[in-house]
This record gives C-alpha cells, structure tokens and sequence, in this order.
C-alpha cells in the first residue's frame, strides 16, 4: 500500500523542525506549494539554496549564489547531473526511474540532505575533475520518466 | 633522545577520560583541515622509510662502533632536527627524498682532535658503508641510499658541566685547515625535549593520523593493529596538530623557495615557533594561522627597529637558530610577506569566501601541485564513495561528514537526519 502524500503544512513543519535555516515563503495551501530559501555550507563554500515544491510535482532545487562553475569539456559536462535550460539549472538529486522519491516522503528529511551531497559531489568535481558521487545520466529515457511523474 | 612517553596505565586514563583530555581535534572531521592534513600525509616520511630510519640510523652506529677509529668512542648516539620532534617531510625541491639527521656524541680521542680531524675520521670510518655515496660536508658526513634518504651524521663533543647534552659541533670547510674551521655550540637534544614539552600527546589526532598513515601505504591490516602503539612504541611520528602545522609550513617553505639559490628560512627556527605558538585542541588550519601569525609579528618587530630577527634555542642561548638566516632585513621581509599570503588565503578558505577550484590553485601555490591534486584525489574518492554508500551524516548548519567516531558523538551532526537515505544523481551533461 503506497503511503499517503504530506501536505505543504507536514512538510513546511518537516522544514522548520529540521533546517530551521530555510525560510518557508510564498506558501500557497490552494495549491499546495511553497518555496524555502537558506543557506548552507556543505564543505567548502557557503551556498544559498531555493527550493520549490508543489504537491504532485518533484521538489525543484537551485543554487541561487554563487553563480555554478561550468568545466567546459569535463568528461561529466560542463555541469553535471542537473537538469536544463543551462542558463537555470535545477539540481538533479535522484532517479525518477528507481522511484527514491515519493510525495509522501519529507524534502527535510530527502531533498536538502541529498542537495547538500551534490554540493559537495560539484565542490569536488570542480577540485578534481571527476564526478565521484556516482548517479547516471539520463538518455532517451529522462524526458519519459519526468512526464510519468507529473 | 627526546621522546614523549607514556606507560601503558597512563594511556589507560586517557582512553577513559578521553572527553576530558586534551585528545586533539581530528583532522579529518572538518572539510579544510582534512585536505591540508592528506596533504601533510603525501609529504610525510613513509611508513617503508620510517622503518629503515630506525634500523638505518642504529646500523650507522654498530658500523662505526666496530671500527678501530670509534671503537668504544661514541657516548651516545641520537636522531636531531625533525627526525627528533617527528617532524620529518620530504626534502625542498622533492617529494619522494628525505634527509635525516644524527648526532653521534664522541669522546676520549676525538676530544683533543681539530674540526677537520673529527670530520675526516668519520669519513674515513664510513667510506666503505654500502650506501649510493658517502659525502663529508662541513658539519657533518651524508651517507646517501638508493631510496633517496640522506642521512646525515653529525659529531659533537661534550660541553660537560652544562645543561644535558650541551655539544660542540665540527664546523670545517675542509680540504685543509683552515681560520674557518671552529666548533659550534647547541642543544639539539635540549631543543628536542623542550619541544616535546611544548607539543604533548593528542591522542585522538595521533591515532587517526596513525591510521592514515598506514592506510595510505597501503597497509590497512597494519593499520589496525599498529594503531594502539602509539605512542609508546612509535617514534618519528606526528603526534600533536602543532608538529602536523609544523611540517605544513615547511613544505610552504619549501615550495615558495623552490627556486632559491640562496639560504632559506632554517627548520629549527620554525620548530621553535610551532612549540611558542602549540595550544592543544585547536583545528588544524587555525594552528597553521597561528604558527604563521606569530613569525610575522616577530619578524615586523625586528624589521620596524632595523633588526635582523634574532632566535636562539631556549635551552643553549649560543646555539642560535639564526646565525645563516636572515642576511637582511629585506630578506626576513620577503619572509613575512610569504606568511602573510598564507595567512590570508587561509582565513579566506576557513570562512567558506574562496571557491574550491580557486581554492585549489592557491593550495597547489602554497605545497605543490602534485601533493595538492593527490590530497583532493582522496578525498573526492572517499567522500563520493561514502555518498554512495550512503554513509555521510549532516550538520544542523549543512554540512556533510563523513563520520568518525568523533563526529557522530559531536552536537554538530543534526539528529534529526540520523541516516542518509539512498539516492542516484541523475539529470542531464549541460
């Protein structure tokens, strides 16, 4: 039996009780959404984080500063395991396919944690060139999979 | 031979007040001083080296000891400099050579006999040694191995009446005798347990970077077993952050300097300064700010009153540590100003405001590309395959550590994420 989706006030308390950091804002019950906004320091540097949910959608994460370092010509691309336009990248924490990630789940106790495993996967990569983290890119496959989940 | 030592029923206690103890802050636990601390792990003396230090220095001895010249003429025989505060790392210029230093303290004839005698004696007692080369240089005679370990031994003579180990030391240019040619005054052994004072036992630092140690040369089976030795039985290795930002700023040294023909800033005048400025429980790169800081504040001093910096050893003030270095006051300067760089890049790095890629541009400026790339290789290797494994844990501010033992006891670790929970990165190459 699939458990029952959290509402946007489960998880916005998830959020507070957990990073308490991140500012609950443009909290919309109508639709059951809201966006979160803090900072954090997973190694290295300080990053500020937005994150966006919506009820029925996958949490969309963004680095809002600093600006993300492309590699061009690093075997991973120019920036990895993200997902498009270039210009605006979303981060891309976990397989659609493998199904790591339900609405019933917390982003405080999923989405942050694992954003906050790509800063340090990206910090690295950008010290080493090499993407060590693990993941897999999508092919043919990504577009399918995004559309199945919403 | 200076040595901290403690008895087993002492390193008993500390295990059992380990909270209460000064046990040293891990370096591997905080993301900036676990790459300068691998990076303190590349240039340190390797455990294969290590082992032949020891065995190497006291073959040197049984050698000369059977030998008519020194036959019943040693008094004692000890390691001096780094090899004596364990605080070896890997010669200027190299990142594999390694040079070590003894005192071989004589007696009886060598007493009545000029510099140039002593010195020659030596050589002559050790020109059939079965290493690459055997070298009489002006304090000292450096036997050379294949592995590139150089081992210098140094004769002394007594200074009796004085504070333990009080030695003359040769000091002759050779080939002849010459005005020159004179004895010198120190304390290396003196210098060495005044050190040990100053830098005690951080048990909790010491075992971790024991282990790494091991581990690195891959000797993880070692790793396990050898650890506890420390540090009854395990000499020449670091024990305390001070002597770990110690050997970090003679590499800095080393590498700023690469290229300098002339005398550089002396190891033992900064071992001086890492004993001054040792304060237990402090992290790694706050240590190295300090140990830096606090040369150039002494070297500000002395150049804003048009005096060269001035350092004798605390226990010998005739042994002074600055007798070739500095020749000028521009020449102590350019010094500080190194330190200075440092110290900025340092503090930049501790407050998050320097990126990782730049960051490792000025590592690589500051200890060498290769050791800096390999440092980063380990640690991109190790955090990405704890990520995998799902092993990190999270601080309440965001951070990610991979736990030790120390880290999951800390408040820091956020409980209200105990577990990370598995995930694939996925998404696209842009």
């Amino acid at each position: 039996m699939r458990a029952a989706p959290l509402s946007i006030d489960q998880q916005i308390a998830a959020m507070k009780a957990t990073w308490p950091q991140f500012a609950a804002r443009r909290v919309d019950r109508r639709t059951q959404s809201a966006r979160w906004v803090g900072s954090v320091r997973p190694q290295y540097s300080s990053y500020s984080l937005e994150i966006r949910y919506g009820l029925g959608s996958f949490p969309e994460v963004r680095v809002l500063s600093p600006v993300l370092i492309h590699l061009p010509g690093n075997a991973e691309g120019q920036l990895p395991h993200v997902y498009p336009p270039a210009e605006d990248p979303t981060l891309c924490l976990f397989d659609p396919r493998e199904r790591e990630w339900s609405s019933a789940m917390t982003i405080a106790s999923t989405t942050v944690p694992w954003a906050l495993d790509w800063l340090a996967c990206y910090e690295l990569w950008l010290m080493t060139g090499r993407w060590t983290g693990g993941g897999r890119h999508a092919g043919s496959e990504f577009a399918q999979a995004t559309e199945t989940a919403q | 031979m200076a040595r901290w030592t403690h008895s087993a029923q002492h390193a008993t206690e500390i295990d059992v007040n380990i909270q209460l103890a000064q046990t040293g802050l891990n370096p591997f636990d905080d993301p900036l001083d676990r790459i300068l601390a691998e990076i303190a792990l590349s240039v340190q003396l390797p455990p294969s080296l290590h082992d032949k230090a020891k065995s190497r220095y006291e073959a040197v001895r049984r050698h000369l000891e059977a030998t008519t010249a020194f036959f019943d003429q040693i008094e004692h025989f000890y390691p001096q400099g780094s090899m004596a505060i364990d605080a070896t790392i890997s010669t200027r210029g190299t990142d594999e050579e390694y040079d070590l230093d003894i005192i071989s303290q004589l007696g009886g004839r060598f007493r009545r006999m000029a510099p140039l005698e002593i010195l020659t004696d030596l050589e002559t007692a050790l020109s059939d040694y079965p290493v690459q080369r055997v070298l009489r240089q002006t304090r000292c005679v450096t036997l050379f191995y294949a592995d590139k370990m150089h081992l210098d031994v140094t004769p002394s003579l007594r200074v009796y009446s004085t504070l333990d180990r009080e030695s003359l030391i040769t000091h002759a240019k050779g080939p002849r005798r010459s005005d020159d040619d004179r004895l010198v005054d120190m304390n290396a052994y003196g210098f060495a347990q005044w050190y040990a004072s100053r830098t005690p036992l951080e048990l909790r630092m010491a075992k971790e970077f024991h282990r790494r140690w091991l581990d690195h040369a891959g000797l993880a089976a070692r790793a396990d077993a050898d650890v506890d030795d420390v540090p009854d039985q395990c000499d020449f290795i670091v024990k305390n952050t001070a002597t770990l930002a110690l050997q970090l700023l003679k590499r800095f040294r080393n590498i700023r300097y690469a290229s300098y023909a002339g005398r550089i800033p002396p190891s033992v005048m900064i071992s001086y300064y890492a004993g001054l400025a040792a304060q237990p429980n402090m992290s790694l790169s706050a240590m190295l700010v300090r140990l830096a800081s606090w040369i150039i504040r002494d070297i500000e001093q002395a150049s804003l009153y048009g005096r060269l910096l001035h350092v004798a050893n605390p226990v010998c003030a005739t042994d002074v540590f600055t007798d070739r270095w500095p020749e000028s006051i521009a020449q102590q300067d350019e010094f500080a100003e190194h330190l200075h760089e440092l110290v900025r890049s340092l503090e930049a790095m501790r407050n998050g405001e320097m990126f990782p890629n730049a960051m490792m541009d000025t590592l690589r400026d500051d200890f060498g590309d290769r050791v800096v790339t390999r440092a980063a290789d380990q640690i991109a290797t190790e955090v990405g395959s704890g990520i995998q494994q799902s092993r990190q844990l999270y601080t309440r501010r965001g951070g990610v550590v991979l736990p030790t033992a120390a880290a999951v006891a800390a408040s820091t670790v956020n409980p209200a994420v105990s577990a990370a929970r598995p995930h694939t990165f996925f998404g696209r190459k842009i």
